[in-house]
């Protein structure tokens, strides 16, 4: 009976959903359509993005890693700022516990069994090379430094799981990881000034997120390495470095929320006492 | 030659299993199952994602909603009860 029902439901939801289908794609529903010379947006960026001929130009064959870099770099470095400022709170929560979790005699034994372990060992170095030529070609391929540092902290993740908290904590302390975190974010805010210190010592002015060349600024950073080799400026800079704050800013968070309740409880409240 | 056809029919089949994930994840009462039904979810809008050429999309997807999310909701889980009530 109840098999029944749910049968039904999903009968209906499936209907409705192809009819509606069918009717945006005949025409019969009109919902917003963007006017055509919204398009005119679509062409500035493919004619500025990666174009030797004209004079303001990013440099980069990969459009979205280019306007995410450098047309909106500032946006992006506050969006990883959201993270940080995330991660902060989150220690904040948890004042001390990654110091003080050896003291209270945890041990790193345990977990699944050997194949399992055997099988993550190998599984860790194939994720970590998928996330690490996501982030490192992101200027040339679709991919950056989010995306690969995201599929970088799925190994921590199932490394988590199948071994145990503690045997991370002992390799990659949560202090470790903040730090690694932090040297990535400096990096970027590093990068972001780049063109304009090397400008300001040769007598010049740049903007603040400058890549390439620009109206009264003729300082860039280099886009190639010989003939054949794309870089993309500061692109491959702002993803290896997005990579490291993303990757390790989700292996702390990872393993704060990870650590055993009554550890955690034990912890703190000890430490307010 | 894979005509433009066959990734349209890839899409609506992706969207409409897409739909029953969704409805199973809301109906199950385990929630390890639901978690589960909500990764099978993500991995079919993740192909729509790829179909409708948005692979920047596509990359960030796969590993913060089938891997990261699923993962968070898990340890969630794990923390409290396993089996929804009526």
């Amino acid at each position: 009976m109840k098999s029944r029902m749910h049968a039904a439901i999903l009968a209906t939801i499936i209907i409705i959903v192809v009819v509606l289908a069918m009717a945006f794609a005949l025409k019969g529903i009109a919902l917003y359509i963007p006017p055509r010379n919204v398009r005119t947006l679509a062409e500035i960026f493919l004619n500025t993005t990666f174009n030797q001929w004209v004079n303001i130009s990013a440099m980069a064959p990969e459009a979205v890693t280019a306007i995410v870099w450098d047309y909106r770099g500032l946006d992006t470095l506050f969006e990883t700022s959201v993270m940080f400022i995330a991660i902060v709170g989150a220690l904040t929560l948890s004042r001390g516990v990654g110091e003080k979790l050896f003291i209270s005699g945890a041990s790193e034994a345990g977990g699944l069994s050997v194949i399992v372990k055997t099988i993550t060992r190998i599984i860790l170095v194939m994720i970590s090379a998928v996330g690490a030529s996501i982030a490192l070609h992101g200027h040339l391929t679709p991919g950056g430094g989010f995306q690969g540092g995201a599929t970088i902290a799925v190994a921590p993740m199932i490394l988590i799981v199948t071994f145990s908290v503690y045997f991370i904590v002992k390799r990659i302390s949560i202090k470790k990881a903040v730090l690694l975190r932090s040297a990535g974010l400096g990096v970027i805010a590093l990068s972001s000034f780049i063109v304009l210190i090397v400008a300001l010592f040769k007598g010049g002015i740049a903007y603040i997120f400058q890549n390439q060349v620009k109206m009264f600024s003729p300082y860039s950073v280099p886009s190639y390495i010989g003939d054949s080799l794309v870089i993309g400026g500061t692109l491959l800079l702002f993803n290896a470095a997005e990579t490291f704050a993303v990757a390790f800013g989700f292996i702390a968070l990872l393993i704060l929320i990870t650590l055993p309740e009554e550890q955690f409880r034990k912890i703190i409240l000890e430490s307010e006492e | 030659m894979i005509t433009l056809e066959v990734y349209y029919l890839l899409m609506a089949v992706a969207a409409v299993l897409s739909t029953v994930a969704t409805y199973f994840a809301v109906i199950e009462r385990d929630l390890v199952k639901a978690a589960i039904f909500s990764a099978l979810q993500s991995s079919f809008y993740a192909l729509i994602f790829y179909l409708l050429m948005a692979p920047d999309i596509f990359l960030t997807y796969v590993p913060v909603s089938v891997g990261l999310y699923t993962a968070l909701v898990l340890i969630l889980i794990k923390k409290t009860e396993r089996y929804e009530g009526e």
